[in-house]
């Protein structure tokens, strides 16, 4: 079997390395994103006090300390068995809608959109946020500074601190809000509402009305059928912070409706020889490879895989954005439900929509009567011994079991994090994306790269804790290996 | 002149964390001598964060791990300028969805205006271990701690006159 190899050569030998497998007749046989291990993490935790996991867990990733800190801070409450006050939900609630906005954005602006906003064909070296600044105008560059800035204002403010929040206690959150915050806050979220409105018409406006776009969305390269996961209210509608995990299937029926501390019932891991880390999969499917259908046990959580899984955004703009996206792409409704969207590029309006319903839910638990009451911490009054709390990543179903001794010291500590959950489908999306310019041993050079990282950059896969490091971001090369492994031809595209 | 010193990485995964620790090396030095103009932090972000924590200040000192692919030297310090990173950047390809440059977000807040640092200094510490969570640096990294922490100082101390005992 030849081998390619798309590896980054810099800081963190191996990090997010990509590998491709030839067959006989030098067609793609298989396509492999490898992230490295980040070992001993348990061993870390294991014999600390569990209620220091929300300053710990936020320190596992530069991307999301945020979503960390909220699923630690949720299996704290279970933990314990303490019911936070309902303000205290909102609170929680509240700052990380805050969170969602700055997330999706960066990922809009500078990491995904600028494959449409510049064009897929645009130079590499173009397709980030300068190229949007060039193109749109130096104004949606202030837009998106903007709207970071205000965001993080209020990350800090609710937070704590501004990178990695403290505010999370079993059963609370260590400070209630302010009507001066109260109000802050409002205007904020008004602009967000704002921001996304703007987002969402820009890509109307550049990608919609662009019939090649349209064109790549549908196309079957960047086109998956898979079970799709996503956290759902008692209305089946989204939600980041809480709810039921939702698993819906290719054909858009529910297949599995559970608690998060159910995951171990449905969720199992599959391993594979050539990865550090574990592909999770249904169990009461099963692993059957890294294949499309209803007959695979292979799932997706990402803002696609969640607009799929639901029946709707529970804030009304958003809803509106929701039901045209299912009617533009073709969606057809069945026992008043859209028929899930398949197409993986599709992944960056569905995020939009997302950013929008954080926004209008940013504004909604503002202007709750109850957000400032300063009743915010329960009391705990029993041991604790197991909990687990799972909330919605930007990148997927986030998932922090622990077990602790009766003095709250842990001694069991498990993560499924929002990647992981899409670790087969952006190894399947990789070696569609490469089947279309590898053909009988012909690799056409021009253009792998940018395929490829299309095609996984619509999940936004977090590459853990290293993505803050010198030079700052991971580069890509293809290496090509010939049957016996050798390799035979090396691509990468270098600025000097 | 405002200064920022910045550690950043991880505090929790080996070596990864030697920037952060020579910013709390630093905090500490300098406990006893005012330095209104001077803040010192830690940060575990991507480039675009990192740059929008730069914002307003005059100069900023980064301190950073690094891995060399050829003769890696754990604990070799070097200083570098911020073009010199554009160098490093082998690819303009990314392996990291969730991430820009320093220099690509450097470029963007010089092109929407807004107030950036005119000198920014790296000191880059090689290491050896950044896949293992630990709070503890390996050997040779930790030595270099103290050297980086003394050789920003020096630079403080000529820009804002400071007598350190």
């Amino acid at each position: 079997m030849k081998r390619i190899t798309i590896d980054p050569i810099t800081r963190l030998e191996g990090h997010g390395k990509i590998e491709i497998f030839l067959n006989e007749e030098g067609e793609v046989a298989n396509a492999y994103l490898q992230i490295p291990e980040l070992r001993g993490f348990e061993q870390f935790c294991i014999g600390r006090p569990a209620e220091e996991m929300p300053r710990i867990t936020n320190r596992i990733c530069g991307v999301c300390p945020e979503a960390h800190h909220m699923a630690a801070t949720k299996a704290l409450d279970a933990l314990f068995h303490v019911e936070p006050p309902s303000v205290t939900k909102k609170l929680r609630e509240l700052f990380y809608s805050a969170f969602y906005v700055t997330d999706h954005t960066v990922h809009f602006y500078a990491l995904g959109g600028p494959d449409f906003i510049l064009g897929p064909d645009s130079p590499a070296a173009e397709r980030n946020i300068l190229g949007v600044i060039h193109k749109v105008g130096v104004e949606i560059g202030k837009k998106v500074i903007n709207t970071r800035k205000r965001n993080h204002h209020v990350i800090q403010m609710l937070g704590g601190r501004g990178i990695h929040p403290v505010a999370g206690l079993p059963g609370g959150w260590s400070k209630a809000m302010t009507k001066e915050e109260r109000d802050e806050i409002e205007g904020y979220a008004k602009e967000n509402v704002e921001f996304a409105l703007f987002s969402l018409q820009l890509f109307e406006d550049i990608v919609l009305a662009n019939k090649a776009y349209v064109d790549l969305i549908l196309s079957d390269a960047f086109t998956h059928k898979t079970y799709y996961m996503g956290t759902v209210d008692k209305n089946n509608q989204i939600n980041f912070y809480d709810g039921m995990i939702r698993v819906v299937g290719p054909d858009g029926k529910e297949f599995v409706k559970y608690h998060p501390e159910d995951y171990a019932k449905h969720i199992a891991e599959h391993v594979e020889p050539w990865s550090y880390l574990k592909f999770p999969y249904l169990k009461d499917i099963g692993w059957k490879g890294f294949v499309d259908g209803k007959d695979s046990g292979v799932y997706c959580a990402t803002p696609l895989s969640r607009l799929n899984a639901s029946d709707g955004m529970a804030t009304p703009k958003a809803q509106e954005f929701y039901e045209k996206f299912y009617e533009t792409l073709g969606s057809k409704k069945i026992n008043g439900r859209y028929q899930p969207v398949h197409y993986r590029l599709a992944t960056h309006w569905a995020r939009l929509i997302e950013l929008l319903y954080a926004a209008e839910r940013m504004l909604e638990l503002v202007q709750d009567p109850e957000i400032t009451d300063p009743n915010v911490r329960a009391p705990i009054t029993e041991k604790p011994d197991e909990g687990i709390g799972g909330v919605e990543a930007p990148r997927g179903t986030l998932t922090h079991h622990y077990a602790t001794d009766e003095n709250g010291i842990l001694t069991k500590v498990n993560l499924i994090v929002g990647t992981t959950n899409n670790y087969a489908p952006i190894s399947m999306s990789i070696k569609k994306a490469a089947q279309g310019l590898i053909k009988k041993g012909t690799i056409i050079s021009d253009g792998l790269l940018n395929m490829i990282e299309m095609a996984f950059r619509n999940y936004d896969p977090c590459m853990s804790c290293a993505t803050h490091s010198l030079p700052g971001q991971m580069p890509l090369e293809v290496v090509i290996r010939n049957v016996d492994g050798n390799e035979i031809e090396r691509l990468s595209q270098f600025i000097n | 002149m405002k200064t920022l010193v910045i550690g950043l990485g991880n505090p929790i995964l080996t070596d990864d964390g030697v920037g952060v620790k020579v910013a709390y090396q630093i905090q500490e030095d300098l406990c006893s001598v005012p330095h209104p103009d001077i803040d010192i932090t830690e940060a575990s972000v991507g480039g675009l964060h990192l740059m929008e924590t730069m914002i307003g200040y005059d100069q900023v000192f980064i301190i950073d791990a690094i891995i060399l692919e050829h003769q890696p030297q754990p604990g070799k310090v070097q200083r570098m300028a911020i073009d010199d990173l554009r160098n490093l950047s082998p690819t303009q390809h990314s392996a990291s969805a969730h991430d820009t440059t320093l220099v690509t977000a450097l470029d963007m807040a010089k092109r929407i205006g807004l107030s950036i640092p005119t000198k920014i200094v790296i000191y880059a510490i090689e290491v050896e271990n950044v896949l293992e969570f630990s709070e503890t640096t390996t050997s040779e990294v930790s030595k270099s701690i103290p050297f980086v922490a003394q050789k920003i100082i020096d630079e403080l101390a000529i820009d804002y006159n400071l007598s350190i005992s």
